[in-house]
């Protein structure tokens, strides 16, 4: 109870002083009028009441001390002079809390991405008990005969379900619009542990065979696509053409089991046949597409659990063999076996992809805030110099030590708390920025940025360390300072100033040191940049722009369906602009691929990897189109339709590898086919190597087969036109086209070069912010440098004065002061390259073309470093130059 | 720093204000050093403001209560009641007391 009595007081700390005052006056009045009724003079008596009653002031304090809480009240009057001193000086002020808020704004930022992919467990509930099941190798997918299997058999989990992720297209024709939905089995929501919003979620009685078309919102999905209208229930949406009811939208801030990847409309995992008629893959043994997973009950212990999966596994597989196995491939399907990982995470494409590169980019930023708090404590020092005086009266003055020091740290952790809060604000937007860079084009990324508690206790963490990191070494060394020393009128010791810049040029160093390890990083990651986008990818795609047309729900032959998309092709080629078209399969870079197992005479793959083709089925004038060489033998023509020839063109890595020889026109191949083979192919042209899933791989053998001669053609097929005056540019033109030859094709549309730019996001990412930051480390050591050398010459300028009467001249002087930089440039490097050494290493993994000690990139960055800051200690060396020896030595 | 006499009155202040209070009741902060150097016979000159932080620092114990009143010249003034705790703690001290001085004594005794 007195705890809040003591803190109220300092609230109303006038009305409380004043209180006091008063019933202390009132005693020495008392006294006075008692003594002058013993005859004193008044005068007489008000002094002798006084000094009887002591140190009025000094009574005063103690009595209030003993009705406040100190340690507050201490803390209170600290903050208000620590505020009055900054205010005092803005310039230092501002520059100390900029250089903090980005510091400590980009470390939140990335702490926030972090946070958001890889460290927050799903919004379900209790996400430690959700395991995820897999198989051997690591295997995530499963097939729906193998699930069905383990939905009725499992005993052990308290819950079980599977899904599976899949786009809608939300209109029938035109230009699509795409909505991120995910097939669930029935007792997914329950398994979770979520509730409605509103109506009601999926349940067991709507996963059945036959069952209705019914779908569930998610509440994002809900609040901006139908304005988070109460009366959805009951809507229908198009999902593929597809009618679906809506018959409730999910709880709030749950949007499906994969971290960055916002589902939007959940529908029964029954309904896939509505989508895939005769080729659903709910019988399908062989179509692995449902990710499973359960909650495991807290009792069950990891033996058990696993026991449990092996008899599930045994029955399971045994039960859905697929048909059309080779003998030792159905042996090796039967060896199959169930475990659980644990999935508090969820899973997340996102995060396999991007956590090296974000961890890295923690790291970067980390060492940027270390530099940024070296300059500061730099400038910190440099003032505490400047505030000697003021220390030492102080200390004189009866000031405890500890509280001096106290009073300066909480000046530092004043600026730091500052520049934090200014941090939340640069990394609040910064993350958002970050994110919508990693984006590829259409396919925003969701990331729960929210500010949730984990990243505001960093922030806290993060400002106060910084505050006591920089603040500690100054504010020590003030508190140290004999104050019949500083109180002399010229203090200018020299025994005082060696030992302070020592502080300072040990950061100096320890500063260009780690900036030198930055540049040298974001030189090899923008090398790695540069190598990979002019790496010659056996195709141009400038000026090319890709079209995916799809018409789904045709029930024409195949024939008659290539014969509609040879229509828009011709139309496409007769088009204004265009100087080649062409149809394909699949598109390079375009997350796709096919292959097959290779059979040919004379040709033994050395391992399973080694047999394989990559294929693509494309129409004539591809290679024109795509700016990929033909070598040998012919393009496709009309003539090759079915009926005629099989033929084939392959590239150089195929000709090599499965015949040896450079011109293999008119050899001929077959590859595996189920239990038997296909038909032969004949080869009647060679092509240049290009790539086909990323950049960095090493060319894949890839054969191309006309689509002309297609047995069974997919409703969706891509269209390339190569238009001279710009893809992107072009869009509107080619829609009017293709829906002047058929309004109902569905399209989207991307520039080839849009898609080779989306396949190297991460390498980009990094590319640009780590330049980003070893510019900043650049400037912050560079800054960081001519503050301490242009303070050395500034305390040494007696020094100097004395040095040139004795006969230095002015280059001598230059050169000495320019020889004190270099020590610390050839100190500095010696520590950055051991440090990069060290560092560059865990990025290996991340350069192309470029070996962690590629010594063109550490040079070069050790010349760029010394370079600007050799030209950082010019103006101290000049003003040292010009120091005049008379009026230096004059001002003893 | 050797004791003052100053200081050994400073560790018997509580138990001579405790004790005042108890006997005259709700007395103000110079009433009560009066009464304190009229019973002593002036034998006891203590720095009369040391009582302030002494008497607050009883308040925040809740030894004593106080209030602000008005005196017969009619001043203000901040008046201080003993409170059943503070009665305890008088006994307390009174006992503490009573141990040192016989203490003391018997070791000057000792001769």
């Amino acid at each position: 109870m007195s705890w809040t009595r003591r803190f109220a007081n300092l609230l109303r700390s006038n009305r409380h002083a004043r209180d006091i005052e008063r019933e202390l006056a009132f005693h020495v009045s008392e006294r006075a009028d008692d003594l002058v009724a013993a005859g004193m003079s008044r005068e007489m008596a008000e002094l002798e009441a006084r000094r009887r009653f002591g140190n009025f002031g000094a009574q005063k304090e103690q009595t209030r001390d003993a009705d406040i809480l100190t340690w507050l009240d201490s803390m209170i009057d600290d903050t208000r002079y620590a505020i009055r001193m900054l205010r005092n000086s803005p310039a230092f002020t501002l520059v100390v809390i900029f250089s903090l808020a980005l510091g400590i704004g980009a470390n939140t930022a990335i702490f926030t991405l972090i946070n958001a992919v890889m460290l927050r467990s799903l919004p379900v509930a209790h996400p430690e008990e959700l395991v995820q099941l897999t198989m051997p190798g690591g295997q995530q997918s499963f097939t729906n005969p193998v699930w069905e299997q383990i939905r009725d058999n499992q005993k052990i989990f308290n819950g079980a379900f599977a899904y599976s992720s899949i786009r809608f297209n939300l209109v029938t024709s035109g230009e699509v619009r795409y909505a991120l939905g995910n097939f669930v089995s029935g007792d997914y929501f329950r398994t979770l542990g979520l509730q409605p919003t509103v109506g009601r979620l999926l349940s067991v009685a709507d996963d059945k065979r036959g069952c209705p078309s019914i779908a569930v919102l998610s509440n994002a999905y809900w609040r901006s696509a139908y304005g988070a209208a109460p009366d959805v229930l009951g809507k229908t949406i198009l999902l593929n053409a597809h009618p679906f009811e809506i018959v409730g939208v999910a709880q709030a801030g749950f949007a499906g089991l994969e971290v960055g990847r916002g589902t939007q409309v959940f529908v029964p995992l029954c309904t896939e046949p509505v989508f895939r008629g005769a080729i659903s893959f709910l019988d399908h043994r062989s179509a692995w597409w449902l990710s499973l997973m359960a909650r495991r009950s807290p009792e069950v212990t990891a033996t058990q659990l696993q026991n449990a999966l092996n008899a599930l596994a045994g029955q399971a597989f045994a039960a859905t063999v697929p048909p059309n196995l080779r003998q030792d491939q159905e042996r090796n399907y039967l060896k199959n076996t169930l475990a659980a990982e644990p999935a508090a995470h969820g899973v997340s494409d996102l995060r396999r992809k991007y956590r090296s590169a974000l961890v890295a980019l923690m790291v970067i930023v980390g060492l940027v805030l270390l530099i940024a708090c070296a300059n500061v404590a730099n400038l910190l020092l440099a003032r505490a110099a400047v505030r000697r005086r003021e220390m030492a009266i102080r200390v004189a003055l009866g000031a405890a030590r500890g509280r001096v020091i106290r009073q300066l740290l909480t000046e530092s952790v004043l600026l730091s708390t500052v520049g934090a809060l200014l941090g939340l604000a640069v990394a609040r937007w910064s993350s958002s920025l970050l994110v919508a860079f990693l984006s590829p084009v259409g396919r925003p990324i969701f990331l729960d940025l929210r500010l949730d508690s984990t990243v505001l206790w960093f922030s806290v963490c993060i400002a106060v360390l910084t505050g006591l990191a920089f603040g500690v070494a100054p504010a020590w060394r003030s508190a140290r300072v004999a104050p019949n020393v500083a109180l002399k009128a010229n203090a200018r010791g020299i025994v005082e100033g060696q030992g302070r810049l020592t502080a300072g040029k040990t950061l100096v160093v320890a500063q260009l040191a780690i900036s030198l390890t930055l540049i040298i990083g974001a030189g090899l990651l923008l090398g790695t940049l540069r190598r990979i986008t002019t790496v010659d990818a056996g195709f141009d795609p400038a000026d090319v722009l890709l079209v995916s047309l799809d018409k789904p729900r045709s029930a024409k032959s195949t024939a008659q369906q290539l014969a509609e998309k040879s229509a828009v092709l011709e139309r496409m080629r007769t088009m204004p602009g265009v100087t080649s078209a062409s149809l394909s399969q699949l598109t390079p870079l375009g997350n796709s691929s096919w292959n097959e197992e290779m059979l040919i005479d004379g040709f033994t793959p050395k391992s399973e990897e080694d047999g394989l083709a990559y294929f693509n089925e494309v129409s004539g004038d591809y290679f024109r189109t795509m700016g990929t060489q033909l070598i040998a033998g012919r393009d496709f023509e009309a003539n090759d339709r079915v009926g005629t020839l099989a033929v084939a063109i392959v590239n150089e890595t195929a000709a090599r590898r499965f015949y040896g020889a450079q011109n293999v026109v008119g050899k001929t191949f077959r590859y595996r086919a189920g239990k038997g083979t296909s038909n032969p192919f004949q080869i009647v042209g060679v092509v240049k190597d290009a790539k086909y899933q990323s950049l960095r791989e090493k060319t894949l053998p890839t054969i191309f087969v006309p689509l002309t001669q297609s047995a069974e053609l997919g409703s969706d097929i891509y269209l390339e036109a190569r238009i001279p005056s710009g893809a992107a540019a072009a869009i509107p033109s080619v829609r009017a086209v293709i829906e002047s030859v058929d309004p109902k094709f569905q399209t989207s549309y991307i520039p080839f070069a849009t898609q080779v730019a989306n396949s190297l996001t991460a390498e980009r990412l990094l590319a640009s912010l780590s330049a980003f930051f070893g510019a900043l480390a650049l400037l912050l050591a560079t800054m960081g440098l001519y503050g301490v050398m242009a303070y050395s010459v500034a305390r040494r300028r007696n020094e100097i004065g004395i040095r040139m009467a004795l006969g230095a001249g002015q280059r001598r002087v230059a050169r000495m002061v320019v020889g004190e930089v270099t020590t610390l440039i050839v100190v500095g490097f010696a520590f950055g390259v051991a440090l990069s050494l060290v560092s560059t290493r865990l990025i290996s993994t991340f350069l192309f073309g470029l070996k962690p000690t590629d010594v063109p990139t550490f040079a070069g960055s050790m010349a760029l470093l010394a370079s600007v800051a050799l030209l950082a200690a010019y103006v101290p060396a000049r003003r040292a130059a010009r120091v005049d020896p008379m009026e230096a030595l004059r001002e003893e | 720093m050797a004791k003052t006499k100053n200081d050994i009155l400073q560790g018997t202040l509580g138990l001579l204000v405790l004790k005042t209070l108890a006997t005259r009741g709700t007395l103000h902060g110079y009433a009560i050093t009066s009464h304190i150097q009229q019973v002593s016979a002036d034998m006891l000159r203590v720095e009369e403001g040391s009582l302030y932080p002494a008497l607050h620092r009883m308040e925040q114990e809740a030894w004593v209560r106080a209030e602000w009143g008005t005196t017969e010249k009619n001043r203000q003034a901040r008046f201080y009641t003993l409170t059943a705790l503070g009665k305890k703690q008088l006994a307390t001290e009174e006992e503490s007391w009573a141990r040192l001085t016989e203490g003391v004594r018997r070791v000057l005794r000792y001769a």
